[in-house]
């Protein structure tokens, strides 16, 4: 008996939740159709806004050697600059399509991204990329540089990113790499 | 580095602001104080040295690079060895449930054995047991123990199952050109590190240089990082691996020649297995004691 009202009370709930969740994202989230290519577009397209595609580089590890194999992509262009960041974060935590390696715990989110005048791009990530990463020095430094090259890469404005997780400034990842400063890009690292 | 600043402030403006005669007694005043200066600093060297040098060395007049080579390993070094890791923070795991942080204390412990079997240094860890030990904290030890060095032992992972070998790393700064400059002054005055700090200094001023002290030793530490690459190199037939730099939190506030050992990869199963065990822990240990031996050495004949 206990159980059974437990259980409807809990559905009740997820579905509450649910509910709010699609009602306040509803605006945001709106997909657009595009033909083929619809599939992979960032979710956050709005309704009126113009849809033009443009050609960005990600940079991936790879399980051949410990360098960062740039793949091309294609994003929905905005004229903010701190949109298109977020599409091209997006579409990286989305993950390769030529079957290199994702640098990110398959539960982070990207939560927001801010962009300063003084040139430094501030990428916010929710807490599982820090909880469930795998550490070590290597794996980090591929998680934050795939980050930092792919933003510096495509955004001559991006000079230097920071990297907070749940909109807050955090030591390292797994114990190794400094997140207290913004990050310069490291191009050394990527294959040729 | 406000006070240093601030005096260089000063006394450009009092040259600009002043007659010829005011001028000299400033440049006469300025000279003085230089000397006394020097004076203290040399009164200082002297009493240190003396201080840290068992009396037997000091009777040696002249040194051939071959003497001088064997006496830096018998004077009393500092050697910090900074164990990655421990207590909740396990760092990297591998498939096996291998955790990086108990295999950097063995390896650590065994390190430490095998410096104060061979030579008469001071061997500090900066944990001798699985506990939590702030990154901070890590690099107050070293500096409030007048470290010579600091070796911080680290497993290392990859999203790579093949990754294998070892990796040695010393800082890389990530500053911008404006940082750089900074560092650049930084660097022209580390004396100013050899203080010795509280662990929990609260002056804000002083823990941005201290948060920069790395910068001024990072020529040294790329050397201690080659020697110690070249015998691990040497251990696990990685031939052709160099060194590396990235910006480590842990060597960050180190002020004395730093690197970040990472022996092999936790997530290579084979390398994990291999890890367990003390046979090769005692030969990464060994490895990384002979690139000690090297760097110092070679260090002395500078």
């Amino acid at each position: 008996m206990d159980t059974k009202k437990v259980l409807i009370l809990v559905s009740l709930f997820v579905l509450l939740v649910v509910l709010v969740v699609l009602f306040f994202n509803r605006g945001g989230e709106e997909k657009i159709k595009q033909g083929p290519d619809a599939a992979s577009q960032p979710i956050d397209v709005e309704p009126g806004e113009d849809v033009k595609l443009k050609k960005i580089t990600l940079f991936f590890p790879s399980e051949g050697d410990s360098l960062l194999h740039p793949e091309e992509r294609e994003i929905v262009v905005s004229s903010s600059l701190v949109k298109e960041a977020k599409r091209t974060i997006l579409a990286l935590l989305e993950g390769s399509k030529n079957g290199y390696l994702s640098p990110f715990p398959p539960e982070t989110r990207l939560r927001e991204v801010y962009f300063t005048n003084e040139g430094i791009a501030y990428v916010d990530f929710s807490r599982e990329i820090q909880d469930k990463h795998i550490s070590g020095s290597t794996a980090e430094m591929a998680t934050v540089f795939s980050v930092v090259n792919s933003l510096t890469y495509n955004f001559k404005p991006i000079k230097r990113v920071f990297i907070l997780i749940e909109g807050g400034e955090k030591e390292t990842l797994g114990g190794h790499i400094n997140l207290s400063r913004p990050f310069l890009p490291k191009y050394d690292l990527i294959a040729e | 580095m406000l006070n240093v600043f601030g005096r260089g402030f000063d006394s450009r403006r009092l040259h600009h602001e002043s007659s010829k005669d005011v001028k000299d007694r400033v440049q006469n005043q300025e000279r003085t104080s230089r000397f006394l200066l020097f004076s203290i600093a040399l009164l200082f060297f002297f009493s240190f040295s003396s201080l840290q040098n068992p009396p037997v060395l000091k009777s040696s007049a002249v040194d051939s690079p071959q003497l001088s080579q064997e006496r830096s390993l018998r004077e009393k070094k500092i050697v910090i060895i900074d164990p990655g890791h421990g207590g909740l923070e396990t760092g990297a795991k591998g498939k096996f449930g291998t955790e990086e942080k108990n295999v950097t204390l063995a390896i650590s412990q065994k390190l430490k054995a095998i410096i104060e079997r061979n030579l008469a240094f001071r061997v500090v860890l900066t944990r001798d047991k699985d506990i939590d030990v702030s990154l901070d904290s890590r690099a107050a030890i070293a500096n409030n123990n007048r470290a010579d060095v600091f070796i911080s032992i680290h497993i290392n992972g990859s999203y790579r199952k093949e990754a294998r070998g070892a990796e040695t790393f010393f800082l890389s700064m990530n500053a911008t050109d404006e940082e750089a400059r900074r560092l650049a002054y930084l660097e022209n005055s580390s004396a100013e590190f050899e203080e010795g700090i509280l662990e929990d200094n609260q002056d804000e001023i002083q823990m941005i240089l201290w948060d920069m002290a790395q910068a001024a030793y990072l020529k040294q530490s790329s050397q201690l990082a080659e020697f110690i690459q070249k015998e691990l190199n040497l251990l696990q037939g990685t031939a052709n691996r160099g060194i590396k730099q990235a910006p480590f939190k842990v060597l960050m506030g180190v002020a004395c020649p730093a690197v970040l050992v990472e022996v092999a990869f936790i997530s290579n199963p084979d390398e994990e297995k291999k890890l367990g065990t003390a046979e090769f822990q005692q030969s990464a240990a060994q490895a990384i004691y002979r690139g000690l031996v090297n760097y110092i050495k070679a260090s002395a004949q500078d």
